[in-house]
């Protein structure tokens, strides 16, 4: 008999979805499982609040009396009438409390061989982890199958937050917590290779990074679900967002992370630093523009006498950049807190590589003049997890 | 039985009190005599200039925010003026110092102290008939500790601001250069002057209560008021150690939160909502008190369900210690532990949703004179109504897993904190004003602040639901363009609410210098503070006040021809005489 509530009211949901809908696309096998419940409140807490409302202005029209005239009634206590609203009531929280009990313990009962990506949330940025070095800041998963995150903080409290999927889960720094679920609606390809590649284009010209709002779908073509920060993280918290991709096949997947997993042979090291500083985390800390961010930018970085907090300085050569992604606590550039994680493991050495001759690219101390005052020295990094 | 005038068989009962020369404001002058004021009268208008000029600031911080998310990318501090103003800082910074600003100052400078300490200083000892609180010291001195709380809190603000959220989460609060220390150390004093507070009302309640007021025969606001000093003496220290552990650790690194000293940053959350949860009716109850004082005065009518609104208000005191869990429930707490949160939460809702049951009833048959109070009352039925009834969603597992830490969340403890606590204090300053002040304000502008109030609040905070269930995180200085639409509706409300605000205030400073003067019980109201003068004495009450039912509003009439409420008892067929030896027989007695 109760399993019919949640039928009938998902049936009466899908009539009336529509631009109006209070929710985002339903994706996830928890979507339905909540959003029903959520409607099911929603009717219970209507039906009360129009009866109260209507008591509330009726009384208050009815009974408006003018200066000086004496209540009708002066009763003020009915103590059935009182313990029927007191009691009443409590069987419908019963049943909001039983069902949300049970879609929780869905949310927390993870199953056996679920699909297993390691998340890294940074000051302000996600790395995913999907193994061999292969780390991105997009979510990808399969339609169908269900995926398990263990999740770890490389600083604060964030939280990971899918909402067509109706998940969240607080990612705590110093301890590993999981959320699975299972996605129900794959991305669609949307963006023939040729468009993504004028695009790619386009942005390289204008130093552009990868609008994802403006263009709805990745620079692989696919349409997306947003995932968010929820929990607050500092100055670019809101900027704290990435996005969910899944795929219809395991095999799509997998072609996916292969075109990741390592510089092709045709790409230069710098063209190849540049995707890994957008991708793995640098820009949200490094400029290349000179604008001071948390971190010293890095234009111009490369070879130039930088101050350190410590009163000294050191040459910004290859050695010190090295320092810098691997242990940057070591040296902390002059006007800088000492916040940056350690890239340790993360990288191969190829990707340091090409990260280093990037920021060469960008400038080298002799190659253009100019501006001198850009304050810089510390490292450059990326992000990533490695469980 | 025609109006306004008394009844066949009933007289005037003149109380035949000298109207006193001096009241409590014009009794002695001079800075220094407010100043070092012992009398619960002046530190109550003391407490409500202060708290009044905490809510003007936080009030326009709220606009601040409000004006940065009217476009997706930020508006407001995008502006030059605040590049010149801020240079070094982004404007993201701003837009987080702003709302830790706005939400800190609310909760401890404003609304925390907000009905407790500046009415419920003004009104605990005149509604028991007393002269004043058991403790006036110390009542002063929690007076002085709210000045010095807010002075610590202006000086985070200008050394480097803040940039936590009011809750201090760590290890965000142990990391970040702002100046948490400042702002914990101020919150950590105001905590004491809630302590005082709370400390003086329970002894006053217990021990000054007059004789034939018995403890059900209190006003139901006195019932809220102990109830919220309770939770006041038993959960702030839980808040001060806090907040000194976390001083602590950001100095000594004891690594009792922070994970980089092996600490747990989760434990921060257990013992800052310790207190944080109470402190939720530490805010609510109150109103909770001065809306069945309301309901029932301006419906002429005895409060319904007198001793389910007063066990529920002990009940809510209590049960509110049990819930705290209900804001970490997606912070990964054990999934059993997770569920006892939820089960209890579910419990609290019962006591709340009795109150609006009984406001109701009181209304039913009742003589209802829209005031401006009975407009703000009306008012915070329909939106704590709204309030309450969203707390379903969230204390739901299941859906809150999706509306956690959304903009759903923000509508719904606004719809709590603002359009419960923040239009009943406007009630009540509206409903005692006229006591406070001794005058009476134009009420056509009254009942139209609290119309566009509503309005406004509505417009604010509905747009806020949506935005929440479609998934819009809270915190964010920028956002997704979809969300965009509802943002700005939300924007377009805070700036109406912003105006009706303002006309209140205009109204109620309009009133001090052209306002008639108030009669004595201006309401026609049956608690002891209306028996007293407008504005009250120095010493409250010429003689000790009869105490009868709060509630009694049978034998209070109102005269059209003096335009006052007058109380009036059955005539006597005889005139007790002076002199008993000349007294003829009895007749009829």
């Amino acid at each position: 008999m109760l399993n019919m509530i949640p039928a009938a009211i998902t049936l009466l949901a899908d009539q009336t979805e529509s631009k109006l809908s209070l929710f985002p696309k339903s994706a996830s096998t928890f979507s339905s499982d909540s959003d029903w419940i959520f409607h099911f409140i929603t009717i219970v807490a209507l039906i009360f609040f129009i009866a109260i409302v209507i008591a509330l202005f009726g009384f208050a029209l009815k009974y408006k009396k003018a200066k000086g005239q004496q209540a009708e009634s002066q009763t003020d206590h009915n103590t059935t009438i009182e313990l029927v609203w007191s009691i009443g009531p409590s069987f419908l929280l019963i049943v909001m409390f039983y069902f949300g009990a049970q879609g929780f313990l869905n949310h927390r009962t993870i199953p056996e061989g679920a699909y297993d990506l390691g998340v890294d949330a940074y000051k302000w940025g996600w790395g995913i982890n999907y193994g061999k070095f292969v780390i991105h800041p997009e979510l990808h998963v399969v339609a169908g199958e269900p995926t398990k995150l263990t999740m770890t903080s490389k600083d604060v409290i964030h939280s990971l937050y899918i909402p067509a999927f109706r998940v969240k889960k607080d990612i705590v720094p110093g301890r590993f917590n999981y959320m699975w679920f299972k996605a129900t609606e794959p991305s669609e390809k949307i963006a023939t290779d040729e468009e993504l590649e004028q695009l790619a284009a386009k942005d390289a010209e204008t130093n552009a990074s990868w609008d994802y709002d403006a263009r709805q779908f990745t620079p692989d073509g696919y349409s997306f679900y947003d995932l968010y920060c929820a929990e607050y993280c500092g100055t670019n918290h809101s900027q704290m967002q990435t996005v969910v991709v899944v795929h219809e096949t395991r095999e799509d997947l997998e072609a996916w992370i292969k075109k990741y997993s390592s510089r092709p042979s045709t790409e230069s090291p710098a063209s190849y630093g540049e995707k890994l500083y957008q991708r793995r985390g640098c820009k949200s800390c490094h400029s290349i523009d000179g604008t001071k961010l948390v971190g010293p930018s890095w234009k111009d970085l490369a070879g130039k006498s930088r101050p350190l907090a410590s009163g000294e300085s050191v040459t910004a050569d290859e050695n010190y950049l090295r320092e810098s992604i691997l242990n940057p606590k070591a040296k902390i550039a002059a006007g800088f807190q000492p916040v940056m994680p350690s890239y340790k493991g993360q990288l191969t050495d190829d990707d340091i590589y090409s990260l280093i001759e990037y920021i060469k690219s960008l400038g080298e101390a002799g190659a253009s003049g100019g501006e001198t005052t850009a304050a810089e020295g510390e490292g450059q990094p990326a992000e990533a997890a490695a469980e | 039985m025609s109006v306004g005038s008394v009844p066949a068989g009933y007289e005037v009962k003149d109380p035949g009190y000298p109207t006193p020369e001096e009241n409590y404001l014009t009794n002695s002058r001079g800075l220094l005599t407010w100043v070092f004021t012992l009398d619960h009268k002046r530190i109550g208008v003391m407490y409500l200039v202060g708290v009044s000029l905490a809510f003007l600031i936080a009030g326009l911080l709220a606009l601040g925010i409000r004006l940065h998310l009217f476009a997706p990318d930020g508006w407001l501090f995008n502006n030059e003026f605040f590049k010149w103003l801020a240079p070094d800082k982004a404007p993201n910074d701003i837009y987080n110092q702003v709302f830790t600003l706005h939400g800190a100052i609310m909760v401890f400078l404003f609304i925390i102290p907000s009905i407790p300490a500046a009415l419920g200083n003004f009104l605990v000892p005149v509604m028991l008939g007393a002269k004043d609180v058991a403790f006036p010291r110390l009542n002063l001195s929690s007076f002085f500790l709210w000045v010095a709380g807010a002075v610590f809190f202006v000086m985070a603000l200008l050394a480097s601001g803040l940039d936590t959220g009011w809750t201090f989460y760590t290890p965000y609060s142990t990391t970040t250069d702002t100046s948490v220390i400042l702002a914990t150390s101020g919150a950590f004093i105001l905590g004491f002057s809630s302590i005082f507070t709370g400390l003086n009302f329970i002894v006053t309640i217990n021990t000054m209560r007059p004789p034939g007021m018995t403890w059900f025969r209190m006003p139901l606001f006195l019932w809220a008021t102990y109830s919220t000093s309770i939770i006041q003496v038993l959960a702030t220290p839980v808040l001060g150690i806090t907040l000194l552990l976390l001083i602590a650790e950001r100095t000594m690194h004891i690594g009792i939160f922070d994970p980089e000293y092996n600490g747990d940053p989760v434990t921060y959350q257990h013992f800052f909502w310790f207190y944080s949860h109470p402190a939720v009716y530490i805010m609510i109850l109150p109103a909770f008190g001065v809306i069945s004082e309301l309901i029932s005065v301006h419906s002429h009518k005895r409060i319904f369900g007198y001793r389910f609104i007063a066990y529920s208000s002990i009940a809510i005191a209590l049960l509110g210690f049990l819930v705290w869990g209900h804001h970490m429930f997606t912070a990964g707490m054990g999934s059993m532990t997770t569920i006892i949160f939820s089960a209890l939460t579910f419990t609290v809702s019962v006591p709340s949703a009795i109150k609006v049951f009984n406001w109701l009833a009181t209304m039913y048959k009742g003589a209802i004179t829209m005031t401006t109070p009975m407009c703000y009352a009306i008012a915070f039925i329909f939106l704590f109504t709204i309030g309450g009834l969203t707390g379903l969603h969230l204390g739901t597992l299941a859906t809150d897993m999706h509306l956690h830490d959304t903009y759903f969340v923000v509508a719904h403890f606004h719809y709590v904190m603002v359009g419960g606590t923040l239009v009943a204090f406007l009630g009540a300053v509206f409903h005692w004003w006229p006591k406070m002040f001794g005058r009476m304000y134009n009420e056509l502008g009254g009942q139209i602040s609290a119309v566009i109030v509503f309005l406004g609040f509505n417009l604010t905070f509905l747009p806020q639901f949506v935005l929440g269930s479609r998934g819009m995180p809270r915190r964010y200085a920028t956002y997704d363009p979809e969300f965009a639409g509802l943002h700005a509706m939300s924007t377009w409300g805070a700036l109406l609410l912003g105006i009706g605000l303002l006309v209140a205030l205009v109204v109620l400073l309009v009133s001090l210098v052209k306002g008639k003067k108030a009669p004595a019980n201006p309401w026609g109201a049956a608690t002891l503070e209306w028996a007293c003068t407008s504005p009250p004495p120095f010493y409250n009450f010429e003689r000790p006040p009869v105490v009868g039912d709060p509630y009694e509003f049978g034998d209070i009439q109102w005269d059209a021809a003096s335009e006052r409420y007058v109380k009036i008892e059955p005539k006597r067929e005889t005139v007790p005489s002076e002199k008993p030896a000349e007294s003829p027989a009895h007749a009829g007695e």
